[in-house]
């Protein structure tokens, strides 16, 4: 079976896709998303094979939600879109395919025939500087907030998950994994389970065995772990 | 020959004659109006120096010898050539009729010289002086150019009587030269100042006549033809040219025809008919003025041989990119001359018009944009919109048919509506109805997650507004608004009269409105700039936001509306 995610804003789309999917045994839809803040979630969840991503989505876009996903664990992406204007933009993206709205049996057909033939996990070529996070998802307890660079302060992990900590001190927890925020952000790793905005370290104090921890403005002590430091003194221009 | 003081002073006196013949006739032409100012420009300088010096040369030849010197008037032209021109002029002026003296020789030939450069230095420093008092109008008081050469002559005879040697020999031609020097001199440069100062009253009299007729006609004609250059309006304009200028009869026409004519023999120069004059075609083949005067250039009226009409000026009317849309044209009858005045007056007129011509153009074309921008506007929003309807349309025809059948009937009220002009005026029942077919599809589309609330008395459903303001609000509360938010969106549209105003609200629950977002400012602001246009200032779309809590956007008309 391939499992399949529907991720669009419009009920009436997601039905009518579902309605064109049903004719497809092997395809099973494991989930509906009416926004990809919701489906970045489902996501890293559930894992499925291929997700039907609308583009035009409310404050995070289809585009955009790509870059906030695993480029390892990726699944194949189908754009769908009302509009071919954005086509050129979607396979820059390395879609897997794009479907026009409203969707064609035959052209449906052809892109799943073609995913049978190749179910390798989705190669998404990563690029140095491509795919940059402006803002990080972050759950609360009954909204979606989306954190702008500038306002975090560090990242820290632990077993219930990866907090974003801002700079007024609210610690929120988001979906997305520390390596793809150290990946696609400018936020430093400094510890297995730490990154660090640089721009808010106030001082590093030097302890015993090559450790070190970081002192924020606000006053928060971060850890700083012997196999990140190098990296961290080259980056601050410490010698 | 006998030489007494009263026969010297005679004679003298008619050399200044001879003088102020020559300077009579000069002031007649160009090169004498740099002197009827006291001037600071370098050309003018320099033109005051040249006169200045001939005049002082001219007053040393036409002297007359005193046994070894000459009796003369060169401190005329030096004193003044100081007076008007300043120190260095006067300096330059009294060099070099003090050179010539010099060069002509005799025992005074020093001295002589030496008076002449002095009385120029005389000149300039009074100049100065009154320059740093504020009194520029005092340099050319007869009075005080007579009384400084007077003084500057008596200067002269205490030099003589200094330098020139035998003392003996110097004070007695002194004695004889004194009296007559003095009075000619004086005179002299007291009336060479009268000729001055009524050449300057002249001109200055002609500018201002001048100026007031063209003042006139700008001020009467202002704004005519910026409302279209036509027959109607041409007809005022060439009215008020005619009434402001005097002359004999005014035409106007455009490349074809005579748009208006108003004066002599306007019972057979007919607006309307085509022009006929080899003279304006001239004019607006070559973008050239045309001048027949009826003596030297023959004018002969092109329509009847019996026309009174003796002497015609054509000037082009110059549009963009200099080309010619039509003339405008002065005529004289054959008993009056064509005066200077009016032959550049009407030059200035055909400027003014021109420009005139051209704002009414550009204005013009600013409308025809707006329409423009509104048409572009509909043309990038549709195709949109569309794709998302009929997509709407297509998920819900195998469910559920006879809600697709309404959608399509909702989308068909919708494009019907939107082929109505953009300025056209609607009432709000029929902006309702837009409304009201847009946000059938929209929410179709959207389900759940978009509820609408539309509150207005029917009472108010004739009130008159420009067709395409509300939708274009809702359109964007929607757009911009609720369809960017996560949470279900409300959209709340509502109307109320407020004194002799009807204010419509739109409120939506997002809140995201921001002052310029691209692409969503053009639609407000082309919805408000055309209830302005239609209004007035005091009316059109105001907003209200409160970021993730609401946006209102506010449209006042008034109820009765007086739409123009």
């Amino acid at each position: 079976m391939i499992t399949a995610l529907i991720v669009d804003d419009e009920p009436l789309a997601r039905k009518e896709l579902r309605r064109v999917l049903s004719k497809a045994d092997d395809i099973a839809i494991v989930a509906e998303c009416s926004n990809a803040i919701d489906a970045i979630g489902v996501i890293n969840r559930e894992k499925p094979d291929l997700v039907f991503l609308d583009i035009q989505m409310p404050r995070v876009s289809g585009i955009e939600m790509l870059s906030m996903l695993d480029h390892e664990r990726m699944p194949h992406i189908v754009f769908l879109t009302a509009y071919d204007e954005y086509a050129v933009q979607a396979f820059e993206q390395h879609a897997f395919d794009y479907l026009l709205k409203p969707v064609n049996q035959s052209r449906l057909d052809k892109t799943l025939e073609r995913l049978r033939r190749d179910r390798e996990p989705q190669k998404i070529g990563q690029l140095p500087g491509a795919n940059q996070l402006r803002q990080i998802p972050c759950f609360g307890q009954h909204h979606v907030q989306l954190v702008r660079m500038e306002d975090v302060e560090y990242v820290a992990s632990s077993i219930s998950g990866v907090s974003v900590v801002t700079t007024d001190g609210s610690e929120l927890p988001t979906e997305l994994p520390l390596h793809i925020l150290q990946d696609r952000t400018p936020l430093l790793r400094c510890h297995r389970q730490h990154l660090v905005n640089i721009d808010f370290i106030e001082k590093i104090n030097f302890l015993e065995n090559g450790l070190a921890e970081i002192r924020t403005r606000r006053g928060q002590i971060i850890p700083v772990s012997r196999r990140f430091f190098p990296q961290i003194k080259e980056r601050l221009g410490i010698l | 020959m006998q030489i007494d003081p009263v026969g010297l002073s005679l004679v003298l006196l008619q050399q200044m004659c001879v003088y102020l013949v020559v300077a009579y006739l000069l002031s007649r032409t160009k090169i004498f109006i740099p002197l009827t100012h006291a001037t600071i420009r370098p050309p003018h300088k320099l033109a005051c120096y040249v006169i200045f010096s001939l005049f002082c040369i001219m007053g040393t030849i036409l002297g007359m010898p005193v046994v070894h010197a000459i009796a003369n008037t060169p401190a005329i032209g030096a004193v003044l050539g100081g007076l008007l021109g300043g120190p260095l002029v006067g300096l330059a002026v009294g060099i070099t009729g003090g050179l010539h003296r010099y060069s002509l020789g005799g025992a005074f030939a020093l001295a002589a010289g030496l008076d002449i450069v002095i009385q120029g230095i005389l000149g300039g420093l009074m100049h100065r002086h009154l320059i740093r008092q504020g009194r520029t109008r005092a340099l050319f008081d007869p009075l005080k150019a007579g009384a400084l050469t007077f003084a500057g002559v008596l200067l002269e005879l205490l030099i003589d009587l200094a330098v020139a040697k035998p003392f003996d020999q110097t004070l007695e031609i002194v004695r004889l030269i004194a009296v007559p020097e003095l009075i000619a001199n004086s005179l002299g440069a007291a009336l060479f100042m009268g000729i001055l100062i009524d050449r300057r009253a002249l001109i200055e009299r002609q500018s201002s006549l001048f100026s007031a007729k063209a003042l006139a006609i700008a001020a009467r004609a202002d704004g005519v033809l910026r409302r279209g250059f036509n027959q109607e309006n041409s007809m005022t304009v060439a009215r008020i040219i005619y009434e402001e200028t005097g002359v004999g009869a005014v035409a106007i026409t455009d490349r074809e025809k005579i748009l208006a004519f108003i004066g002599i023999g306007d019972d057979h120069h007919l607006p309307g008919t085509p022009i006929s004059s080899l003279n304006t075609l001239e004019a607006i083949a070559h973008n050239e003025v045309t001048y027949a005067d009826g003596n030297e250039v023959s004018y002969q009226c092109s329509i009847s041989p019996t026309c009174p009409l003796g002497a015609s000026l054509v000037i082009p009317l110059v549009g963009e990119d200099s080309d010619v849309i039509g003339t405008i044209k002065l005529y004289e009858p054959k008993t009056k001359l064509f005066s200077t005045i009016n032959r550049t007056l009407g030059e200035g007129i055909a400027k003014l018009l021109s420009s005139q011509i051209l704002a009414g153009r550009y204005e013009q074309q600013k409308a025809l944009l707006a329409q423009a921008e509104i048409k572009l506007l509909h043309a990038q929003v549709n195709p949109h919109f569309l794709f998302n309807a009929l997509n709407t349309i297509a998920a819900v025809t195998c469910d559920e048919p006879e809600k697709a059948r309404d959608l399509i009937g909702d989308l068909s009220t919708f494009f019907r509506m939107n082929l109505k002009r953009p300025s056209e005026i609607a009432s709000l029942a029929e902006e309702i109805e837009h409304v009201n077919a847009y946000l059938q599809i929209e929410r179709a589309r959207f389900s759940d997650s978009l509820t609408v609330d539309i509150d207005i008395p029917d009472s108010l459903g004739r009130v008159r507004l420009p067709a395409f303001t509300l939708q274009p609000v809702v359109e964007n509360a929607i757009k911009h608004g609720t369809s960017q938010q996560l949470r279900p969106g409300h959209v709340a549209i509502s109307a109320r009269e407020d004194g002799d105003e009807l204010v419509i609200d739109v409120q939506d629950n997002a809140g995201l409105y921001e002052p310029k977002p691209a692409g969503q400012g053009l639609g407000m602001s082309l919805v408000d700039r055309r209830i302005r246009n239609c209004f007035g200032p005091s009316y059109g779309v105001t907003v209200a936001s409160d970021r993730d809590v609401f946006t209102r956007i506010m449209i006042r008309v008034p109820l009765e509306a007086a739409s123009k």
